[in-house]
């Protein structure tokens, strides 16, 4: 009985008790609160000794800013941290494409007010650059404001171009070196006159992608890279087989691919994809299993620029899309090797496809025109065979018929079975 | 355990004796903690991650009219021989370990017009640092207070580095060769980051200034400009007091702005990728022509010469050749680094790299 109730207790003892007992109850609550309070924003990184920051406003000095780098570098869920992302986009005669890039615009869901615009606009002969501003100002003035992107910039930059833009004039062989360095320069005068000290990350993005999940930042975002890029394939007409890799630029450096290197002069240009250079390098596109774990990373050494997205300070290190032979590469594959020898992660997502729009190339243009000749062709002759269908049965009888009937009767006979009637034949002289 | 058995016994005696005492607690702190648990997220319908509720946009652009879009046209960008009458845009570059009061009173004699001149510096995070961004803070304030009638920069931009910290440059032995290639790696990265967040759409020129450079020509940008070159370094000399003579002498001071030797070539091509080769060490004798050497005192200050490597104590570029790409490697280009790495580059890009031997700007005596 007492083993149950306990020894009695004192009444020194017992208020004792309690409030060793309160005591813990109340350091549980405050535990409590601090976690929550912790997960709430409040950090207590901010013991320990604080950079300087000095103060400038309007009124103690004009014209003037200051930016801790190490502030705005670029996290992996940026969307909840309020990470500015610089979206590059280079365009040239790209009109045709603008409607459906800027429906993917109006479905991102990162928080669009934390993007900036950036467009380069160059050697454009359509009507690029006005309906680039119409379809700008339709966003901006959206009734929704979660749609309204925060700074926009459009520069304007000539390069010139010897290459035409049709889709075999831009990836034949003997055009790929110098088309690349001008692209490369275009890129590279984009992000230096568009990246501000407040970017946390940069993303590249190519106007003629067709399909692309809303989500494609953060998807991108949460590998927390230095630089990454997803799979890019595009869609074939049924009879080129439905399917197809499209950008063999993200790859992985190969002993053949650094022998062919050594074998080439200084400003010599490999690009991927061609005949001409065998490298035997294993090709994101490629590596693409339908059914893979869309997280799977793969390093790559060169990169593909449709759709890049890298920490910002990769290009305030000095990364950039080298407009001549870098490592004997240039432009976006350029990049990859540059990044690679600073040090930088250079990442692809094997199973993970966005798909780029399907161009017919020169020999597919060929070929869809003879299908549409050879389409002609079947629809004339049924025409003629209607008209002679009509004349045949005019200007013949048709005794089909007639000829069951007789066929019938020749047959009945013929007809052994019935051979067994009493045919009398007479043999006497 | 008797204490807990205590407690829940006093427990069940209050909220006999008065409920409210036991229950209003234990309401406030459920409330409490809903309200703590509440999330402060949100999701999408077309996505499986988590939004912030309020989205604070503190650049306030969600107030900018919807027609506010910028457009800059940089074909009608000039990078001329009369930089002043086009009125061609100047940005100066400055990487600042330590301030010296001699560079800033300098940079205010500068008579290129100050509305044509953006500034940019990058300061290191380290205590030194701190003192230096203090000092730069005051200087900058002194010029660009509304209060003080004085022509204003069109822009400064400070920045404060983000990589891990350049150690002190007082320290002699970080000149040792072995030290070399770090420090100016970081150097190099510092350069590029101060370099591509302050370069605008307006930029013509872009000059780079150290922090220690404290005697120039008033008219440096328009005598530099003049040229008409993708790449321009002036020759840094040094004002010093000569103990033997007896009398103030000057002496050679930047060594970065050579021109290319066969043996430097042949130096080259024996080192591994990752090898540097930095000038004014006895370990590496590349025999390289160095610029500070060709300075004559009674010869045409507008003389130009090719070079092949340079330095960043005084350098002008044509923005052009930066927005083409060309950067300070961080790492060994073609067995360079730093400005010298940016040479190379320009020159991979087709430009031309000239330095002018008898045009003076002095470093400071430390």
């Amino acid at each position: 009985m007492s083993q149950r109730l306990g020894p009695p207790i004192s009444p020194l003892k017992h208020s004792r008790k309690a409030r060793i007992c309160q005591i813990s109850i109340i350091r549980i609550v405050v535990l409590l609160i601090l976690i929550l309070a912790g997960s709430a924003g409040i950090t207590f990184k901010m013991l320990g000794q604080l950079p300087y920051v000095p103060q400038f406003t309007e009124s103690n000095a004009e014209y003037t800013e200051f930016y801790d780098l190490d502030k705005v570098d670029g996290h992996s869920d940026g969307w909840m941290k309020q990470d500015r992302i610089l979206f590059c986009v280079p365009l040239r005669d790209a009109a045709e494409h603008m409607p459906m890039f800027f429906s993917h615009m109006r479905n991102m869901t990162y928080p669009h007010h934390l993007i900036d615009l950036a467009f380069l606009v160059s050697d454009s002969k359509d009507d690029t650059m006005g309906l680039l501003v119409t379809m700008l100002r339709e966003l901006q003035n959206d009734e929704d404001p979660s749609i309204h992107f925060g700074n926009i910039e459009i520069f304007e930059k000539d390069f010139g171009q010897a290459i035409g833009q049709s889709f075999s004039d831009r990836h034949g062989f003997a055009a790929q070196g110098p088309r690349r360095k001008l692209m490369a320069k275009a890129r590279n005068w984009l992000t230096s006159v568009a990246l501000k000290p407040y970017h946390s990350w940069v993303y590249w993005r190519d106007v003629d992608v067709e399909t692309c999940p809303p989500t494609i930042l953060e998807d991108l975002m949460h590998h927390d890279k230095d630089v990454i890029v997803p799979n890019v394939w595009r869609p074939l007409p049924d009879w080129l087989g439905g399917q197809q890799p499209y950008d063999l630029n993200s790859w992985r450096e190969s002993d053949g691919g650094l022998q062919l290197a050594d074998t080439l002069d200084e400003d010599a240009v490999i690009v991927e994809g061609y005949v001409e250079y065998a490298t035997w390098r294993p090709h994101l596109a490629y590596l693409r299993d339908p059914y893979g774990d869309p997280e799977t990373e793969m390093e790559l050494d060169g990169i593909g620029g449709v759709s890049i997205l890298s920490k910002a300070h990769v290009f305030r290190d000095g990364a950039h899309f080298p407009a001549f032979s870098f490592e004997k590469h240039a432009e976006t594959e350029g990049f990859g090797k540059l990044c690679r020898r600073m040090g930088l992660s250079v990442v692809g997502l094997p199973h993970y496809v966005i798909w780029h729009i399907y161009e017919p190339s020169t020999d597919d243009l060929k070929h869809m025109e003879w299908m549409a000749q050879e389409e002609e062709k079947a629809e004339k002759r049924k025409e003629v065979m209607k008209v002679y269908k009509k004349v045949w049965k005019a200007g013949f009888e048709n005794v089909q018929k007639g000829w069951e009937d007789e066929r019938l009767r020749v047959l009945k006979n013929s007809d052994p079975v019935r051979l067994s009637r009493n045919v009398r034949v007479d043999w006497s002289d | 355990m008797s204490g807990l058995w205590s407690l829940r016994r006093r427990i069940s005696y209050a909220a006999r004796r008065s409920p409210i005492k036991v229950f209003l607690p234990l309401i406030a702190l459920v409330v409490f903690v809903f309200y703590m648990m509440r999330s402060d997220t949100i999701t999408k319908p077309n996505s499986r991650y988590k939004y912030v509720r309020e989205d604070t946009d503190q650049f306030q652009l969600k107030q900018v009219p919807g027609d506010h879009i910028s457009h800059y046209d940089l074909n009608k960008l000039t990078f001329s021989s009369n930089a002043l009458e086009k009125k061609e845009k100047v940005l100066i570059l400055t990487p600042m370990a330590q301030f010296h009061q001699e560079y800033w009173d300098n940079l205010l004699k500068l008579t290129y017009p100050r509305t044509l001149i953006e500034l940019g510096f990058i300061v290191p995070k380290t205590t030194d640092g701190d003192e230096t961004l203090k000092q730069l803070e005051q200087a900058v304030k002194d010029v660009q207070s509304p209060k003080k009638k004085v022509p204003k920069f069109s822009k400064v931009t400070i920045l404060r580095q983000d990589s891990e910290a350049v150690e002190s440059q007082e320290e002699k032995d970080r000149h040792a060769f072995s030290a070399q290639k770090k420090r100016r790696s970081q150097m190099a990265t510092a350069r590029n980051s101060l370099l591509f967040t302050t370069l605008g759409p307006f930029t013509s020129w872009v000059l780079w200034l150290d922090a220690d450079i404290v005697e120039t020509a008033p008219t440096l940008i328009q005598d530099m400009t003049k040229h008409d070159k993708a790449v321009l370094a002036a020759n840094c000399w040094q004002r010093y007091y000569d103990e033997e003579k007896k009398e103030d002498s000057r002496r050679p001071y930047d060594y970065n702005n050579w021109v290319e030797s066969d043996e430097g070539l042949r130096l080259a091509s024996q080192l591994d990728d990752d090898k540097i080769i930095v000038e004014g060490y006895s370990d590496m004798a590349t025999f390289r022509p160095l610029m500070a050497h060709f300075y004559d005192p009674n010869g045409d200050q507008s003389v130009e010469m090719k070079l092949d490597g340079v330095g960043g104590t005084c350098l002008m570029v044509k923005s052009e050749v930066h927005r083409d790409g060309a950067m300070f490697p961080n790492f060994p280009f073609y067995h360079l680094i730093e400005t010298e790495g940016f040479a190379k580059m320009a020159k991979r890009l087709g430009y031309e790299v000239y330095g002018l031997p008898n045009y003076l700007v002095y470093h400071l005596n430390e």
